[in-house]
């Protein structure tokens, strides 16, 4: 296994040092010290594993296609932000808009997520053991956001084609937001990711998959109304 | 937009200088704020006496400046002066009437500024990064219990040394703030409060944070109070920390607009705009999270 | 007899408006940009001043006036080398149909220029057929591929547009088809809105970071741009100097728009005129200008306009509208057509109901074969050559062997209020009406 030590080291040069031993073949590289440094380990598209011992900044796996990224500390904004597919894993807590735009791939956080969870995410899981903050799953797109605890203020805001599932209290739902029935073998689908993705000891804390909420757009703010030609052509 | 940082030492016993501390923390925030730099600190001193940090003007070296306002100033019983940089700093017997004092002082100069007064408060900004801060200030030699400190990136007003971070409540000892974001209903409150006669230094947004908590504090609101009124009736983006003698505490809006993580152990609570300012500054095994939208909270010393 | 009178207030299009919204209570949506009668200062309130006795012009054709134009020289390792200084702008494949989008590519590869993404990713026919791409990163993220950044030869971080500052983006619902759908990861036939922010940083400080992520992703080689709607030019351009911007796009009120609300393209942002004076500025004023590249946008019409706006400032202008226009927009053809939506040739800004007439801003296929891929090139590529040429002329006119030579001091105003806004001499007096 690899290792790089970030101390004293720029994000730039601590970058290029992953690249190295990916280009030389590592396929299991930890980064002692990352000091919660901004822009760590971001378009990795190989399928390796990078380990931050440590916190990170923003933007940590950011653009990444394929790699699997765990991170032992916190996150600051924007982990995993547009990821095409991989893994990221963070321990600790994670800042606003983690996974942002992600398009595909999973995103697990043990701790609890800030504002802007899954913000405008096209793809993709996104899995949070703990509570999230304000405006979660705003105009996300498509793909699954699960959060174990509480949910914040205003969650699910004018949502497309997102699923949400929901272990504990919800502060309020955002605009166009609905509560919808889960049937079984959804809950056993959502069963299954929650034991695949969380650690036997944080998933034994949460809730029983058929007692997640699920929530997802309303869809009234999908279309404008239309009447008649006349009026749609100049959509007023 | 800026970033921000704050400290306060729970234990008492000093491992490290409060000055020290914000000095490492502001390091790891230069590049988010590279126009400015500045701290308010809050020191031990003598009871009965406020310490004054006075700006000598925005040309030249003040010295004559300087001799001008001694002389005004000694008739408060002002003494202990020492001149650095663009500052003279003095102490001076407390006193209930700062705003004649105020006026004195800053007659001497269209340019003339009094930065921060307080039992304890002392502020030191200037253009420029955190290293020039210390190297003009030696900031990493101040002792104290708790602090805040600002970068800035100037983003609608000019870039000088009033216009830098972090603001006095001009009037009220011991109260200071530094903001990261754009105050959205500046101009319209502003106007509002100079209509009572409140002045305004400088036409930077954040100054109105300073201006509103110290009215709403003048009103008899505690700080969680003020803090919550902040919230309610500021429009925009705002991550902000307060100052005070005793407290230490940070707002932020209810979009969480702007960023703000916090750790807090037996020993310190420590507040910045980004992680890297934290761990950078102090080692150890504790977390850091994300503040939530709407959120305050105040640490008393 | 004379005509009855008219209120100038409540003139009859406001009066079919109120009572629109009263009926529908919706606002109103359309394309094309702002509308309203021209009456404020533009590039057309500016001349040239070409030699006389005291300069000596350069003669045409014989005597070379180079419009080379390289941009991101500030930090990136490859900046972009382009045959001339127009470009063409980002359009989303969405709003533009897919043969709209490699006719665009093709005409500006064939005139040595640039092509640029839009609001729905890359194409890979745009990547295929563009001689240089600059792929755009947007509020939506729509289709944000990092194998598509690392394709493209620049990465332009757009905070807003010159039509519609300070809001996202529209597709109504008839042009998100299938593919659209699929492209932006939305189900078909909704009305989508994109965002008014990027969903991982809000202000310029969280953007530092944003762009280290942009140059870090993409190994430090292509520029960076970032591209501005117009709204406080003068803040904003230092800003995204500080950023660590190699180039800055300033786009102004002018500006076209496959579809937003009215209301944004009527009363928002800084015409182009004041937009490029106020970046011009700012950039002087913090000392960056010249190292770090100005393209200007919103409403570039010819090469008088482009050349007005290099000489206050400008490394290069891009065009949006003015090469739908080469495509045919608003062209006297398929005349039922425009009828068929309440439009007419020259009065056409339907772009939004994706009934196109002439194949550009639609999703229907058969509409979309009125548009020649070739043909549609070949105008493209004409219009971009002929821009150059006029802007060499004038440059030429003016005694200079290179068009980034042009200087503010090459014009005088027509108006007081561009003597203002330039400082620039108002004609006939020798003086800058500027306090």
């Amino acid at each position: 296994m690899a290792e790089i030590d970030a101390a004293g080291r720029s994000t730039r040069e601590i970058n290029s040092a992953i690249r190295r031993l990916i280009a030389e073949s590592s396929k299991e590289i930890t980064v002692r010290n990352p000091g919660a440094r901004h822009n760590l380990a971001v378009a990795i598209l190989e399928d390796v594993h990078v380990r931050l011992a440590g916190s990170v900044g923003y933007y940590c796996g950011g653009l990444i296609d394929g790699a699997s990224i765990d991170i032992e500390g916190s996150a600051g904004w924007g982990v995993a932000e547009s990821m095409l597919s991989g893994t990221v894993r963070v321990h600790g807590s994670v800042g606003s808009g983690a996974a942002a735009a992600i398009r595909g791939g999973t995103v697990v956080v043990h701790g609890d997520a800030a504002a802007r969870l899954g913000v405008s995410m096209k793809g993709g899981t996104v899995l949070v053991a703990g509570n999230c903050g304000y405006m979660a799953g705003f105009m996300a797109q498509k793909g699954r956001l699960i959060v174990c605890g509480n949910a914040g203020e205003a969650f699910a805001d004018s949502m497309y084609a997102t699923i949400c599932y929901v272990g504990g209290k919800i502060a309020n739902l955002g605009i166009d937001a609905v509560v919808a029935p889960m049937d079984s073998s959804e809950a056993q689908q959502l069963e299954k990711t929650l034991s695949c993705y969380l650690p036997p000891s944080l998933r034994r804390a949460k809730p029983a998959a058929a007692d997640f909420k699920k929530v997802v757009a309303g869809r009234k703010l999908w279309n404008f109304d239309k009447r008649d030609w006349r009026i749609w052509q100049e959509a007023l | 937009m800026c970033g921000i940082v704050g400290y306060l030492n729970k234990v008492g016993t000093e491992q490290r200088t409060i000055g020290s501390i914000l000095l490492a923390m502001l390091n790891a925030l230069a590049c988010r704020g590279p126009d400015s730099a500045g701290v308010a600190l809050f020191g031990e001193h003598p009871p009965h006496q406020f310490v004054a940090q006075v700006k000598l003007g925005d040309n030249g070296d003040g010295r004559e400046r300087a001799g001008e306002i001694r002389t005004i100033v000694e008739k408060f019983g002002a003494r202990e002066f020492t001149q650095t940089g663009a500052y003279l700093r003095f102490v001076f017997p407390e006193t209930d009437d700062l705003t004649t004092f105020i006026a004195r002082v800053e007659a001497a100069g269209k340019d003339v500024e009094v930065v921060s007064v307080g039992r304890r408060l002392e502020i030191v900004k200037q253009v420029g990064s955190p290293a020039h801060l210390e190297e003009t200030f030696r900031i990493s030699g101040f002792h104290g219990q708790h602090g805040i400190g600002h970068t800035r990136l100037s983003t609608e007003s000019v870039v000088d040394l009033s216009h830098s971070q972090p603001f006095w409540s001009h009037g009220f000892p011991d109260l200071a703030i530094v903001h990261n974001g754009h105050i959205t209903n500046y101009h319209q409150r502003r106007r509002r409060y100079e209509q009572r006669g409140v002045r305004f230094y400088t036409e930077n947004d954040s100054e109105i944070v300073a201006v509103f908590l110290a009215e709403k504090l003048r009103q008899g609101a505690d700080l969680s109070t003020a803090l919550e009124s902040a919230i309610a009736e500021l429009d925009g983006s705002f991550s902000c920390l307060v100052a005070t003698e005793q407290a230490l505490g940070f707002v932020k809006d209810s979009f969480s607009l702007k960023p703000l993580v916090f750790a807090e152990t037996d020993g310190f609570v420590a507040v910045a705009t980004e992680e890297i300012a934290i761990r950078s500054a102090i080692p150890g095994d504790f977390a850091v999270a994300e503040a939530q939208a709407g959120e305050m909270r105040v640490w008393r010393r | 007899m004379s005509e009855l009178q008219k209120s100038g207030i409540f003139a009859p299009k406001v009066i079919e408006e109120i009572q629109a919204k009263a009926e529908s209570g919706l606002y109103s949506i359309r394309g094309f940009g702002t509308l309203r009668e021209r009456r404020w200062p533009t590039f057309d309130d500016l001349t040239f001043l070409p030699c006389s006795l005291t300069r000596i012009p350069l003669e045409g054709y014989r005597e070379k006036c180079s419009t080379k134009t390289v941009l991101g020289t500030r930090f990136a390792r490859k900046p972009i080398q382009l045959d001339i200084p127009v470009m063409i702008t980002g359009m989303s494949w969405g709003a533009l149909s897919y043969n709209a989008k490699v006719a665009l590519a093709k005409g500006a590869a064939a005139a040595g220029s640039s092509n640029t993404t839009g609001d729905g990713g890359m194409l890979p026919a745009e990547r295929e057929n563009s001689r240089t791409l600059i792929y755009e990163v947007l509020p939506s993220r729509y289709g944000i591929n990092i194998h598509h950044m690392r394709m493209a030869d620049a990465i332009e971080l757009t905070i807003g547009q010159g039509a519609k500052p300070g809001t996202g983006g529209l597709l109504l619902g008839s042009k998100v088809s299938d593919r659209i759908a699929e492209q932006r990861d939305l189900p078909t036939g909704v009305d989508q809105r994109s965002p008014a922010r990027h969903p991982d940083f809000l202000g310029p400080d969280d953007m530092i970071i944003k762009v280290e992520e942009l140059r870090e992703a993409t190994d430090w080689q292509v520029p960076i741009f970032i591209k501005l709607g117009a709204t406080r030019v003068y803040d904003d351009v230092k800003l995204a100097a500080k950023a660590g911007a190699d180039v800055i796009v300033v786009d102004g009120m002018e500006g076209g728009t496959g579809a937003s609300p009215a209301i944004f393209q009527e009363h928002t942002g800084l015409p182009t005129l004041a937009a490029v004076s106020e970046a011009r500025s700012a950039l002087e004023d913090i000392g960056v200008y010249g190292e770090v590249q100005l393209i200007i946008a919103g409403g570039i019409r010819d090469g008088a306009d482009a050349a007005k706006a290099i000489a206050l400032g400008a490394d290069a202008c891009y065009i949006g509208t003015a090469a739908l226009i080469a495509l045919n927009c608003n062209k006297p053809i398929y005349e039922d057509d425009y009828h068929a939506i309440g439009a007419a040739p020259h009065a056409c800004h339907h772009c939004h109901t994706g009934r196109c007439p002439v194949g550009i801003t639609t999703q229907d296929p058969d509409l979309m074969k009125r548009l020649d891929v070739e043909q549609g090139a070949e105008r493209v590529r004409n219009l971009l050559q002929v821009m150059t040429a006029e802007i060499q002329m004038l440059a030429r006119a003016c005694g200079k062997s290179d068009v980034h030579h042009l200087e503010p001091e090459d014009m005088a105003a027509l108006t007081l209020e561009a003597s203002a806004i330039c400082g620039i001499p108002l004609v006939g007096t020798r003086k800058v009406f500027r306090h």
